[in-house]
C-alpha cells in the first residue's frame, strides 16, 4: 500500500521496478541456503582441524616473513660514503620534509675535510615516526635511507625508540645498495 | 533422605555446576579457534602451563584473569538505580545458569528401590522451569542497557525487548507441540519418549517426530541466546556493543559468560527435546541394562577406536612446521597425554570387563550405565555447541524488524498449524 501511494505522483515509465531475483519458495525459505553456506564453513573447518599445519598462515615470531621487497619502508639507517665516512652534510632537508617533526640534528664543522658540515648529533624519534619516507625523498646525499628491511622494533622503556647517530650509522642495507649513491 | 540420595543429588550438582561453568572458559575458547579455523587461521594457541597448551584453551583462564584484575570502572554519569546498573548483568547469568540445572544428563537411577533424578534440580515439570527461568535473563539486558543512561545502550536493549517479542511466542507454542506428542512436561521423561522408534525404524526423535517444530524451536532459541543470526541488541556496526556498552571488567564479563551459559543450556534443551538426550539411537536405558555384555563389549571395542583416533590426529597436528626451529614442549605434550589417554583407556576397559564377566553386580553396572550416559549428553552438548558457533561464522545478522517479521508472519502461524496439526492426529490416532 504504501509502494502506491509513494509512487503515485510519478509517471509509471520514469519508475524502475527491478524484479528480485529467484523468488521462489524454496528460496524464499532461506533454510536451504543456510545449509548450503554450513557446508562451506564446515568444509573449511573439517580441512583445516585435520591438518592445522598446511593452514597458510605465518607463525610469527618463529617463521619470519620473506616477502619484504626493496621498496619497503623499513628502519632508517644512514649511509656511508665508498671511503667509509658518513654521507650526511646535516643540511636539515630530512627534518625540514619530516611531517611528525621526530628528527633532531645538530650540525657541527666537518672534521675529515670531505665537505663542509657534519651533524654533531642525529636523533630520530621512532614513536613519532609514521614512516612516510618523505626524509629519504628529501636527502640530497642519499644519506638517509629505509632499506635496513627492519619491520619490528621493540624496546622496554621509551628512550629505547630514539635511535641516534651511531645507531643509524650501524644499520645494514638488507638489499643490493649498501653506500650511499650520490656524487661527492 | 538415604544416603544414596544425598550423594546422587551432591554429584548431579556438582556435575551441572561444572557443565555450566567449566564450559564457558571452554567455549569462549572453542568459539575463537572454531572460528579462526573456519577462516583459515589458527587463534589462540600459544598460552601454555608448563609446555601444556591444551590445543589453547588455557588462554580463556589467562582472559579471565585479566578481566578480574581490570579497573572496576563506575561511569559517573550514572546517578540513579546504581544498584540495579551492577546487578543487571548478575539477572542474565543466574537466570542462564538456573535454567540448566533442570537438564537430565542420564536417566533415572534406582538405588534400593529408590527412584533418583539425576538433574541438579530433581523437579519433573522442567519445559516449565525452562520456558519461566529462561526467558527471565533479557530482563537483566534491559534493565542493563536502560540504566546505562547511553543512548546506544538504550537502543540495545530496546532492540533487545522487540527480540523477545518476536521469539518468546513461537518458542512456546512449539514447545507446546512437543509436549503434546510426548505427553509429558518431564524432561526426563520426554528423553525416554525418544530412546523407542517409530515406523519400526526410525529413531523416535523430536527432529523426526515434529520436524516443523524442531525447526522453529531451534531457530527461537537461537534468537533466545542473543546469538548469531539475531545478535541485533549488540549489533557493533550500529549501536557500538549495544546493551553492555557501559560495562566493564567483571560486569561485562557477566554479560559474557551469561551469553555462553546461555548457549550451553539452549544446547542442552535442545538436545533433550529433539536429538534424543543423554541416549544413543535406538537405544534405551532399559535396552542396556538388560545386555549389559553386548554394551560393555561394543563400548570396549568402541573405546580403543576413538583413543587410537585422537591419538593419530594429535601426533599428526600437535606438532611445530618443519621450518619452526623451538619445538616448544609439543613433543612433550603429546607424549604425556598420549600415555594419559592410553592408561584411561585401559581404565575403562578394566572396569568394563569387570562388570560384564566378573562381579556382575546390579547396582555398578546401573552406575556404569548413568556414567556411559552422561558422556553421551556431554558429546552431544559439544557438538550442538559446535553446530551453534559455526552458525555463527556462516549467516550474516538479520536487522531486528527482520526478525520480529519472521517470527510474527511465519514463526508464529507455522507453530500454530504445527500444534492443530499435532492434535488432530494425537487425538485422531489416539495415541
Amino acid at each position: 500500500m504504501s509502494q502506491k501511494t509513494r509512487v503515485s505522483g510519478i509517471p509509471s515509465h520514469s519508475v524502475k521496478v527491478t524484479a528480485r531475483p529467484n523468488n521462489s519458495f524454496l528460496n524464499k525459505l532461506y533454510l536451504p541456503a543456510i545449509a548450503q553456506g554450513v557446508k562451506v564453513t564446515f568444509k573449511h573447518l573439517w580441512t583445516n582441524v585435520n591438518d592445522t599445519n598446511a593452514i597458510d598462515v605465518l607463525e610469527y615470531p618463529e617463521e619470519q616473513p620473506t616477502d619484504i621487497t626493496d621498496r619497503y619502508r623499513g628502519l632508517h639507517r644512514l649511509t656511508h660514503r665508498a671511503d667509509g665516512s658518513e654521507a650526511c652534510v646535516a643540511c636539515f632537508m630530512c627534518a625540514t620534509a619530516c611531517p611528525s617533526n621526530c628528527i633532531f640534528i645538530e650540525a657541527e664543522e666537518r672534521k675529515d675535510g670531505l665537505d663542509e658540515k657534519q651533524p654533531k648529533s642525529f636523533f630520530i624519534d621512532t614513536l613519532e615516526c609514521v614512516f612516510c619516507g618523505y626524509c629519504v625523498e628529501a636527502c640530497p646525499c642519499d644519506a638517509i635511507r629505509m632499506d635496513t628491511g627492519i619491520f619490528s622494533l621493540t624496546g622496554s622503556k621509551r628512550e629505547d625508540f630514539v635511535m641516534d647517530k651511531e645507531k643509524l650509522l650501524s644499520h645494514k642495507g638488507a638489499f643490493a645498495e649498501e653506500i650511499s649513491c650520490a656524487r661527492h | 533422605m538415604s544416603t544414596a540420595a544425598i550423594i546422587v543429588a551432591l554429584v548431579t550438582f556438582v556435575l551441572g555446576a561444572l557443565l555450566a561453568l567449566l564450559t564457558i572458559p571452554v567455549l569462549v575458547w572453542l568459539e575463537r579457534r572454531v572460528a579462526s579455523l573456519i577462516q583459515d587461521r589458527l587463534g589462540p594457541n600459544r598460552t601454555n602451563i608448563g609446555g601444556f597448551r591444551f590445543g589453547g584453551v588455557v588462554q580463556s583462564f589467562a582472559d579471565v584473569v585479566k578481566l578480574l584484575l581490570k579497573e572496576e570502572y563506575y561511569p559517573s554519569h550514572i546517578k540513579n538505580g546504581k544498584w540495579l546498573f551492577m546487578f543487571a548483568p548478575i539477572i542474565t547469568f543466574a537466570a542462564a545458569l538456573l535454567a540448566f540445572m533442570a537438564i537430565p544428563f542420564a536417566d533415572t537411577i534406582i538405588i534400593n528401590g529408590q527412584a533418583l533424578r539425576m538433574s541438579p534440580l530433581p523437579i519433573d515439570f522442567g519445559v516449565f522451569w525452562y520456558l519461566a527461568i529462561g526467558a527471565v535473563g533479557v530482563l537483566g539486558i534491559i534493565f542493563g542497557g536502560w540504566l546505562s543512561h547511553n543512548k546506544y545502550a538504550l537502543l540495545g536493549a530496546a532492540r533487545a525487548a522487540s527480540m523477545v517479542v518476536s521469539y518468546e511466542l513461537p518458542l512456546g507454542l512449539s514447545i507446546v507441540s512437543f509436549i503434546i506428542a510426548y505427553n509429558t512436561v518431564d524432561f526426563n521423561a520426554m528423553v525416554v519418549f525418544q530412546s523407542g522408534v517409530f515406523f519400526g525404524a526410525i529413531p523416535a526423535w523430536g527432529i523426526f517426530i515434529q520436524p516443523l517444530a524442531s525447526i522453529i524451536l531451534i531457530v527461537a532459541l537461537f534468537a533466545e541466546t542473543n546469538r548469531n543470526p539475531f545478535t541485533v541488541a549488540e549489533g557493533e556496526s550500529e549501536i557500538v556493543a549495544g546493551f553492555m556498552t557501559e560495562h566493564t571488567a567483571m560486569k561485562f564479563a557477566m554479560y559474557f559468560m551469561g551469553e555462553y551459559v546461555a548457549m550451553n543450556t539452549a544446547s542442552a534443551v535442545i538436545i533433550t527435546m529433539i536429538f534424543g538426550g543423554y541416549n544413543l539411537p535406538w537405544v534405551s536405558t532399559q535396552m542396556i541394562l538388560e545386555n549389559f555384555e553386548t554394551f560393555a563389549l561394543s563400548l570396549m571395542v568402541a573405546v580403543p577406536l576413538i583413543i587410537t583416533t585422537l591419538i593419530l590426529w594429535m601426533r599428526k597436528n600437535n606438532r611445530v612446521r618443519p621450518t619452526v626451529s623451538t619445538d616448544a614442549g609439543r613433543n612433550f605434550e603429546t607424549k604425556v597425554l598420549t600415555i594419559v589417554m592410553i592408561s584411561m583407556a585401559l581404565f575403562v576397559e578394566s572396569i568394563l570387563i569387570y562388570l560384564a564377566f566378573i562381579g556382575q553386580d546390579a547396582l555398578m553396572q546401573n552406575i556404569a550405565v548413568t556414567l556411559f550416559q552422561i558422556v553421551v549428553f556431554v558429546i552431544k552438548l559439544m557438538m550442538f555447541n559446535i553446530f551453534f558457533i559455526i552458525i555463527r561464522w556462516t549467516v550474516p545478522r538479520f536487522r531486528y524488524d527482520q526478525v520480529q517479521k519472521l517470527g510474527w508472519y511465519y514463526l508464529l502461524p507455522l507453530a500454530l498449524l504445527n500444534i492443530f496439526i499435532t492434535a488432530i492426529i494425537v487425538v485422531g490416532a489416539g495415541l
